[in-house]
Parts: C-alpha cells; structure tokens; sequence
C-alpha cells in the first residue's frame, strides 16, 4: 500500500526583479516585476508504508519544497498528492494527527522552556489522555536516551541533543509516517550517529515509514531502502540504495603498505596513483576494466605487502557525479535556490 | 472541548516561559502600570483645568482609558503574536503552525505572552476603580466590555498584519495602525465630527475599542451591546477571512529558525 503518491507536482515562485542600483530600486517601486521560477517541476513518485526513502539533493534542489506540499504548507500549482489517503493542502490538520515532522532548521520545541513542556504541550496539541502521553514520553525518554535532558530548558542543550529530542517529540502521537526535513544538518560525526539510529530503531519497531531529505549522503546509507535523487526541481535517479551503490560504485580505493621503501615513480598498470609515500601507497581502479584479482597480483609482486585496505569511494563522490550529469538545467522555468 | 484544552495548555506553556525569567516578568508588569499611571497624570491635569470636553469629562475618561488598557494588556497576555502575526508570516514562520493539527491563526496568535499586558489588565482595573463608578453590576459590564474590545483590537491587528501575505512586510504599517488605533481609542469621541467617526468606526474601528464600551460600562443599553456584538464579530469574521486568502499565497521560507 502506498503511504504517498505523487503526480505531476508542480511549484512555482514569483521571484522579484531588480536591476542593481537606486535607480533600479526606484524602477521597482513603480513597476515591479517578477521572474517565475520552478521549485518543483513534474514530479512523479510512491513510497509504500514503512519504507525508509531518501530524498537527496544539493542546496535548491527542490527537496524542503516538496516536503513541506506533502505536510501541507505549501499549495503547490499544480499536479496531485495523496499522503495517507489525504490530500495535503486540503486536509492538512487531519493529515498532520498522522504523520511527524521535523524541520532540522526550525525547531518544534520550546527555547525557554524543558523538552518535557513541549511534550506535555504536544500531547494536548495531539489529544492525547494525560496518562498516555506520560507513558509515552517516558518510552521515548528511553528509546532515544534523552531521560536525563528532558528537563534542561532547550537553550542549554547541545545541538545533537536538542535534534535528538526534536526527533522524539515527533513520534509522541505514533505517527504512521515521518518526514524528516534535514535531521542531521550542522551535527557533528557522533550526534549524526545518534540520530541515524534512533531513526532506524524507531522505524523497525513500530513501522513508521521514514521520509528523509537530506544532502548528507551518510544518512541515505545509513538509513534508506530507496533513494530519490532530485536536481532542480525533477527526479535525476531513483532506485535501491544498494543498486546505486553497485551501478556507480565502479571505482575501488586502495591503500597498501610494503615491508620496503617503494620507489618514488611508482606505477602499476590499469591502476591510478593517488598518492605515493616511503612505505605506502593509495590507488584507485575501475573494476570493469581491471579484475580485483588481478590488481591484488601486480601489487604482491611489486614488493612484500605489510597491509591492505580495499575501500569504496564515499557516496557523497557518486552523487556528486550524478548531479553533474543531470546538471544542464531543464528547458521552461528556471530552477530555486530556496 | 479539546480546542479549549489546547489553548488553557498553550497559555500555561507561554506563561512557564514567560516565568523563567522572574525579574524581567515582574518588572515588565509594574513598569507598565507605573508608564500608564504617568501618561494618565496628564489627563487628570487637562481635565482639572478644563473640566469637560463637549460633555466627556475625567469619569469617561477613566472608564475608555481603563477599557483600552485592560483590552490591550488581555490581547497581549493571551494572543501575544497578534503584535509580530506580519513577522513570523514575512519570515516563513508559519511553517510551525501548519505542521500540527490545530487551526493555525489560533495557534500561532496564542503561541506568545507579552508580560507587560499583564501590568496593562490590571491597571484598567484599577482606572475603573478610580472611576467612583465600580459596583458588582457595573463591573459585569465593564468586564464584557473589556472582552468585545479586545475582540476588535486583535481583529484589527490580525487584519492588518495578514497584509504581510500580499506585502512580505507589514510590520511598519502595522505599528503605524496599532498606535492609531490605541490613540484615537483613548481620545473624547466628542471631539470628533461625524465624518470622523465613519472612519472611526470602519477603517480605523477605535471608538468600537474605546467610547463604544465606555459607555455600555456606564450605562447598559441593548443598542449599544448589539452594537458592539455586530462591530467585533464583523470585524472578527473579516480579519479570519484575510488571513485564510492570505495563506494560500503563503510562500514559506528557508531562514534558520533558532527560537520558538
């Protein structure tokens, strides 16, 4: 069963004009005028119940719009969505008792206030029985390991923290799905970490299904079943994770160490050199072109291996190479940077 | 019900957040009441000297200025975002609001506590009290008349802040109608001719904010009630049906939002 289905979604800005200058200041005054520009162009996509899916882009890509059409912010300006049967920007607040949000750039709880106000708030906002939003706040008080921050006031937590707590206060009415708005931006490598997998265990025990935007590759793998690549405004790739990784995942790293000092002109054929050093090396190689195998064989016979690693390149490169590809823009509207 | 429960819920968290800061919360409070005690001085000082106005003395004036203040001071207690409603919309703030399941006008106008209105509500009590007038009764109508005024004063703030959907910006017009309003509430509607008063009843409704209920806390009369029933609700009804044109123009935004 799909949880969203997408058809044709179209949203478009006025965008305002203006020649630089006073004059041109003055010329906007009396006659303004404004460009069109697309922030989602087309767009056409399901995600069924449960499934973890990422929505990868780089900055204006379109993502944050679409997200905030399928909670029902925005109305967009043309095309269809149904998000859990409803239609976002026509049924937003029975829509919004089904699903959880978060913004990873506007926070949901209370500055001045401990998390726990905000949950106690949350739980009459969703009209929860008092009994069952203390039930509740203190099993994700657990699952997410915030029991001891809950009553700090939000100002004084750490980032990570307070994303950690954002995350839960979200899941205090059991939503069926999450839409994830850029959980993990500014956090650094651990609280990243924390979030990924408090996501993933709330995912699995309760079935939530896990709409994710992010720029952050790490978070697609760690994370997500499917991906959807998206680049100003239109779908670029969408498939499996683990198909993406094999389709792009061509080239290999790899770093070797020899008992002996190498030579300073070190080169192996069907292999790039990225970086020579006394003992060690790093190489890279196209694995349709040169077999693994044979790689191993040149590298034992140029010297006594001490140590090897064979590594993929980061996901981040492989997108980056996607969005390259897919980077001439669309004809008609110009693209966002919102 | 539960629209009810949510909002008694939603005053007790903006009251926890306005108490974190004591200090600033008690000062806010009797500052306001000492700031109006002083402007008013110079009232009392006018009307010594010239003892009525077109046949509005000190006693009116210590009713409209204690209608205005309470009206005001409750605006800013329970629906503190009515003052910024222009800002959070200019800045995509909105996008809170619309994410949870509760109607977003009330919502994002009862999200906020402005301190000072607490010093604001108790000092038209206490003008009221001056007054010579306070009696069980005519304290039932001073306290309904205080509710429609305030009904017309957010109705009119929400109006003119929703423009912000059209404007991006509405935040100095805002100002400019938020200190006409209050000026034109608190001034002898006997000074006015009736040309004036058109205005002060339509575009710019203070006399449905300050004579209008000065005198039912006076004198009841089923035409004035009915009057100002007709003037707040209207003016309610129109204010909800900007701010629902507006949003559908909503336009969002990307800014990094640090406070809530």
């Amino acid at each position: 069963m799909s949880a969203i289905t997408v058809s044709h979604l179209q949203k478009n800005f006025q965008s305002k004009r203006k020649t630089a200058g006073l004059t041109g200041s003055f010329q906007s005054l009396f006659k303004p005028e404004y460009n069109p520009i697309a922030a989602v162009r087309n767009l056409s996509f399901e995600m069924e119940s449960g499934e973890l899916l990422g929505f990868i882009g780089p900055n204006g890509a379109g993502k944050s719009t679409t997200i905030k059409i399928l909670t029902g912010i925005l109305h967009p300006s043309s095309g269809e969505a149904k998000v859990l049967g409803y239609t976002p920007w026509k049924e937003r607040q029975k829509l919004a008792f089904q699903i959880g949000t978060v913004f990873g750039q506007r926070p949901q709880l209370w500055y001045h206030l401990p998390a726990i106000d905000t949950f106690t708030l949350f739980g009459k906002i969703y009209e929860l029985e008092d009994a069952e939003t203390k039930k509740r706040i203190s099993f994700l008080a657990e699952a997410f390991e915030i029991g001891d921050l809950l009553e700090t006031p939000v100002r004084k937590l750490s980032l990570g923290q307070r994303m950690r707590c954002e995350v839960a206060a979200s899941l205090l009415h059991k939503p069926k799905l999450l839409l994830l708005d850029e959980p993990s931006i500014g956090l650094d490598v651990v609280a990243k970490q924390h979030i990924r997998d408090a996501i993933r265990t709330m995912s699995e025990q309760e079935k939530v299904g896990v709409l994710l935007t992010s720029h952050d590759a790490g978070d697609l793998e760690a994370l997500c079943h499917r991906v959807i690549i998206i680049n100003h405004g239109q779908i670029v790739y969408q498939d499996k994770v683990s198909n993406l990784k094999r389709k792009f995942l061509t080239r290999k790293l790899v770093e070797v160490r020899y008992a002996e000092e190498i030579r300073k002109d070190f080169a192996l054929k069907g292999m790039e050199t990225l970086k020579t050093g006394r003992y060690g090396v790093k190489l890279t190689f196209d694995t349709r072109a040169t077999p693994a195998d044979a790689v191993l064989a040149r590298l034992s016979e140029a010297g006594t291996l001490v140590d090897i690693t064979i590594s993929d390149p980061p996901l981040e490169e492989v997108i980056a190479n996607i969005y390259q590809e897919s980077a001439s823009e669309p004809s008609e509207l110009p693209c966002l940077e919102k | 019900m539960n629209t009810l429960k949510f909002l008694f819920a939603l005053w007790k968290a903006n009251l926890q957040s306005v108490m974190e800061y004591r200090i600033s919360f008690l000062s806010q409070m009797f500052g306001m009441i000492l700031n109006n005690s002083i402007y008013f001085l110079i009232w009392v000082i006018f009307f010594d000297r010239f003892k009525d106005v077109r046949g509005w003395g000190v006693t009116d004036m210590y009713v409209t200025f204690g209608i205005t203040a309470s009206a005001f001071g409750l605006i800013s207690l329970l629906f503190g975002n009515t003052f910024n409603l222009g800002d959070i919309i200019a800045r995509g703030r909105l996008d809170y609001y619309l994410s949870l399941p509760k109607p977003v006008l009330l919502h994002a106008v009862a999200s906020r506590t402005v301190a000072s209105g607490m010093g604001d509500l108790v000092y038209g009590f206490l003008s009221f009290a001056a007054s010579g007038l306070l009696t069980p009764l005519s304290l039932l109508r001073f306290i309904l008349a205080i509710l429609l005024s305030a009904t017309i004063f957010g109705a009119f703030l929400i109006l003119i802040q929703s423009l912000a959907f059209w404007m991006g910006s509405a935040s100095n017009l805002s100002m400019i109608a938020v200190n006409a309003m209050l000026t034109f509430a608190i001034y002898p509607i006997t000074l006015f001719d009736s040309s004036a008063k058109i205005i002060l009843f339509t575009l710019i409704p203070a006399a449905f904010m300050g004579a209008l209920p000065a005198s039912f806390a006076q004198n009841f009369t089923w035409e004035i009630l009915f009057q100002m029933l007709f003037g707040s609700l209207a003016f309610l009804a129109l204010a909800i049906l900007i701010f629902q044109l507006g949003l559908r123009r909503y336009e969002s935004g990307s800014g990094i939002q640090v406070e809530v």
